[in-house]
């Protein structure tokens, strides 16, 4: 069933850019797969661990400036100023759950916030370092992979930039996806669900919110990397505090908790903008109007709604079954 | 045991448990701003006992229930379990040391299925290599059948098995008392704390209970009941501890406890 | 330079005091909910707006506009009140009361956007450029005075309210013990009612008075709520007094640091303070600590 499931998801992949042909597309299925890697991360955070983490923006604007200018500035391999942007993105996400470690819930949505204002206004006013306001341009896309026998394979094609990212979202999918399937995920859950709880169970709360910290945080490095690879120019107001909202909106419409969730919800609220961009601003008003409605209606989200859908279907199946 | 505690546990060798005796406080103190919750309260806890904590609301036995499982740390006094000093000593690092717990006010994970609460409760015993984590091979699928069974195990010993798959949040009100016992159990405790297992339970239900707290002493595991229900703790412990405005009023059997005129007094001038 | 310092702190005490009227509205609702509301932001920015179309479209009295920007933020208050959190208060979660607010804050900051555009609005009050000259060579402006002015009785009227009438102590009751609510037998649905209302109209208030000062565009209020969030945790949410003080303090900061070291750097200085401050006193400037009853 996973299995199948893996396979669908791969089989997907490689047939989106064939479907889609114009660069606009393109662009927005890499945009659409960077924004399913930031939603999961934070999932990791919020739905497992339970952590109101407002921040995450900043991870993100960490990995991508810190890449940039290790490559940029020091002449670093794009491989491996990748592995060290998700590495800082990693340990800033662990040093800001020093606060979840002794702060709960509002208190910690608060401190995540403010750390991504800091963040967000070093970038702006570090200028001899970032270029603030004014931006870095001319980013290079990741270099070329020539494996003996084959074509060269260019990431400056939309195409196979798209399925560079798309497959390290699924990698970093599987991963995540174990680490919740494996007891790691029981004692994430317990510590969302009661931590006075969790810790009579001999959990310590403290070193696990630190661990999904870094890893959700390591994964937004990864997709701040990506980001400015691919986009080819960087300027602090990508990663501005409301970019925090609109990741935590896929997150809850996609439904938290599950890891498939925020994958359709990333996925959703990446296209679906697109799609209605004949209403103008409009679209953002019914965005905001959707996340209230999600919360208060459907606040387990589209990963809900298939399981409310399923049960439903089941129960008409067997309506009809006589006997 | 993990090494830091194995080292204090060496440390304080000097320290000799009376014979038999698992659990040691003396003159426990706690207070919440002006309300002297806890004041010099010792005890003794016997290997293989039930030991009852009686006494008023407000008494105070929650609270000496949360400084031996570390939810709050005493303002004075010592504990020790088998010698090893527990003060300072955070609540989950008890839990490797053989301390259980369940909460009077029932803390279950709500939106967790009942198998899942008391999967959480095996954390301590997961023995896995780290990259398993990521590749579930061999070491991982054995860990977590074996946990799986434990855990339907411990279901079938409470008798929730036919709840497994439902989410806790759903189940009447005994049976999540029996679950936060099951949650606890999984942690494979020596000494297990409950508090107030028997309130709101119907008759049958308290039936139930009596026989599985007796199950688990033949098993020989060490109990402390917090209870403000006489009858049924004549019925279980062996010694009882009685508690008035977080001071000592009386320690003995239960039959001493029942002629006791001072207790006698707390409990009709209530 | 003495009178930089004297005319930066006039500054500072402005700022501060309409950070104030922000804050306590967002600690009035935590004191009794114990939920934060992000759609706060707009009720700021809506009070702005409706000050600015009262004066500028309808041709009233500014003085008269921000009693508009009132009632405009009250109604405000009482509709988000109504439509999230009534709702929601059964199901005893943290988050999603703040998400569905963060919903709200998209849905009404591109409904602004859609009616008054992105160009930011030129909102000048009359009283802006009359300056009464004070000691040493400093100065304020009759803007800057009604702004002080106002918020002192506002802020002292609120306290009146708070410690002297019936309500107002049923108000705090709940605030510090959320059952005793039940027991001072007024109905806890018409008391967080009343804290909406009350709440926003501050920030409504607060609002028509930042307009002039501010950037006006359908965003304005973020940077603030930003900000007010800050303060109502160095002040200690929930407390009054603390948010008072916390506010002040930050204004001054800010003013202070635009002048004397960097512009850029107020928000770092601002929310590293914040860091700091949660990292060390978690509960706020003047407040105890507290350890959950298990
Ligand atoms: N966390 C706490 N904060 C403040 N007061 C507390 C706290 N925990 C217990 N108390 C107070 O300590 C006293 C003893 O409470 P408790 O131990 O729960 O009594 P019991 O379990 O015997 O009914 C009570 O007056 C109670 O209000
Ligand atoms: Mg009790």
């Amino acid at each position: 069933m996973r299995l199948a499931l893996l396979l669908a998801a791969a089989a997907a992949i490689a047939a989106v850019p064939v479907f889609f042909e114009d660069s606009y597309w393109r662009a927005n299925l890499t945009i659409c797969a960077i924004n399913v890697m930031l939603a999961i991360g934070l999932d990791f955070i919020l739905g497992y661990a339970g952590q109101l983490n407002l921040g995450h923006s900043a991870f993100y604007g960490i990995g991508a400036y810190a890449s940039t200018l290790l490559i940029m500035k020091l002449d670093t391999p794009f491989w491996m100023a990748f592995a060290l942007a998700m590495a800082l993105s990693g340990v800033a996400g662990m040093a800001l759950s020093i606060f979840a470690v002794r702060l709960r819930g509002h208190y910690l949505a608060i401190a995540s916030l403010g750390f991504a204002v800091i963040v967000h206004q070093v970038l702006l006013n570090w200028i001899s370092v970032t270029q603030g306001p004014l931006g870095i341009y001319a980013i290079k896309p990741p270099p070329a992979i020539a494996l003996p026998g084959l074509p060269v394979i260019a990431f400056s094609n939309p195409a196979n930039m798209f399925y560079l990212v798309a497959g390290f979202a699924l990698l970093f999918y599987l991963l995540l996806d174990q680490l919740a399937r494996s007891p790691i995920g029981e004692t994430l859950t317990a510590i969302r669900e009661d931590e006075v709880s969790a810790a009579s169970l001999g959990i310590n709360c403290a070193a696990w919110k630190v661990f999904a910290f870094g890893v959700g945080a390591a994964v937004a490095g990864a997709a701040g990397a990506f980001y400015a690879s691919f986009v080819g120019t960087l300027v602090p107001d990508a990663f501005i505090i409301t970019e925090s909202f609109t990741i935590l909106a896929m997150v809850i419409l996609g439904g938290m908790g599950t890891l498939i969730g925020p994958v359709l919800g990333a996925i959703v609220l990446t296209i679906l903008p697109e799609l209605l961009r004949g209403f103008g601003d409009l679209r953002l008003v019914l965005y905001g109007f959707a996340l209230m409605l999600a919360v208060l209606f459907m606040p387990g989200g589209m990963a809900q709604a298939a399981r409310l859908a399923r049960a439903l279907c089941g129960r008409v199946l067997r309506a009809q079954v006589p006997g | 045991m993990t090494p830091n505690v194995a080292a204090k546990a060496v440390a304080n060798d000097g320290w000799r448990a009376p014979d038999g005796v698992l659990f040691r406080g003396e003159c426990l103190n706690k207070s919440f701003g002006g309300v002297h919750a806890v004041r010099d309260i010792s005890l003794d806890i016997t290997q293989g006992s039930v030991f009852a904590i009686i006494g008023p609301n407000g008494a105070g036995k929650s609270t000496l229930l949360n400084l031996m499982s570390g939810i709050y740390q005493p303002d004075r006094g010592a504990m020790r379990l088998e010698g090893v000093d527990l003060v300072g000593l955070p609540a989950y690092r008890r839990v490797r040391l053989g301390l259980g717990r369940t909460f009077q006010k029932i803390r279950l994970f709500k939106h967790l299925t009942v198998l899942e609460n008391v999967l959480a409760g095996f954390h301590v015993h997961h023995r896995i290599p780290a990259w398993q984590y990521i590749v579930h091979a061999r070491v991982f699928q054995r860990d977590y059948a074996r946990c799986r069974d434990e855990a339907m195990r411990l279901l079938e010993f409470v008798g929730l098995t036919p709840r497994a798959a439902t989410p806790a949040a759903s189940l009447a009100y005994g049976e999540q008392r029996m679950l936060e016992l099951a949650r606890a159990l999984a942690t494979a405790p020596r000494l297990l704390l409950i508090d107030e297992p028997a309130a709101g339970l119907n008759a049958a239900e308290v039936e139930k209970l009596l026989d599985r707290i007796g199950r688990l002493r033949a098993r020989g595991m060490t109990i402390v009941v917090v209870e403000h229900n006489m009858d049924l703790v004549m019925q279980i412990a062996d010694r009882v501890l009685v508690m008035d405005y977080g001071q000592y009023l009386f320690e003995g059997s239960p039959a001493e406890v029942q002629a006791s005129p001072a207790v006698i007094a707390a409990y009709l001038g209530d | 330079m003495s009178t930089v310092i004297l005319q930066q702190g006039i500054n500072g005490i402005v700022f501060g005091s309409l950070y104030v009227l922000v804050a306590l509205g967002l600690t009035l609702i935590y004191g009794v909910l114990v939920q934060i509301n992000f759609a706060h932001a707009d009720v700021v920015t809506l009070g702005a707006f409706a000050a600015y179309f009262f004066t500028f479209v309808f041709g009233g009295n500014y003085l008269v506009s921000i009693g508009v920007a009132l009632v405009v933020g009250a109604a405000l208050g009482w509709l988000v009140n109504a439509a999230i959190f009534a709702p929601l208060r059964e199901r005893g979660s943290e988050l999603l009361p703040l998400i569905a607010t963060i919903g709200a804050s998209i849905l009404l900051q591109n409904a602004m956007l859609i009616w008054f555009g992105p160009i930011p609005y030129a909102f000048d009050s009359p009283y802006s450029n009359a300056v009464l000259r004070l000691w040493g060579g400093t100065y304020i402006t009759w803007q800057n005075l009604i702004i002080i002015g106002v918020s002192t009785l506002t802020i002292a009227m609120l306290y009146a309210f708070m410690k002297l009438t019936y309500m107002g102590k049923a108000l705090r009751a709940v605030a510090q013990d959320r059952e005793t609510a039940g027991l001072m037998g007024i109905d806890p649905n018409k008391l967080i009612m009343l804290t909406f209302v009350i709440a926003s109209a501050l920030a409504g208030m607060g609002g028509a008075m930042l307009g002039p000062i501010l950037v006006l565009t359908p965003f304005a209020g973020t940077t603030v709520i930003v900000k007010a969030f800050a303060i109502v945790i160095i002040g200690g949410f929930g407390n009054v007094e603390g948010t008072i003080i916390a506010g002040l303090l930050v204004g001054l900061i800010e003013s202070y640091t635009t002048q004397l070291v960097n512009p850029g750097l107020t928000d770092i200085v601002v929310f590293t303070l914040l860091l700091a401050m949660l990292a060390l006193r978690p509960t706020g400037l003047i407040a105890e600590k507290r350890e959950e009853n298990v």
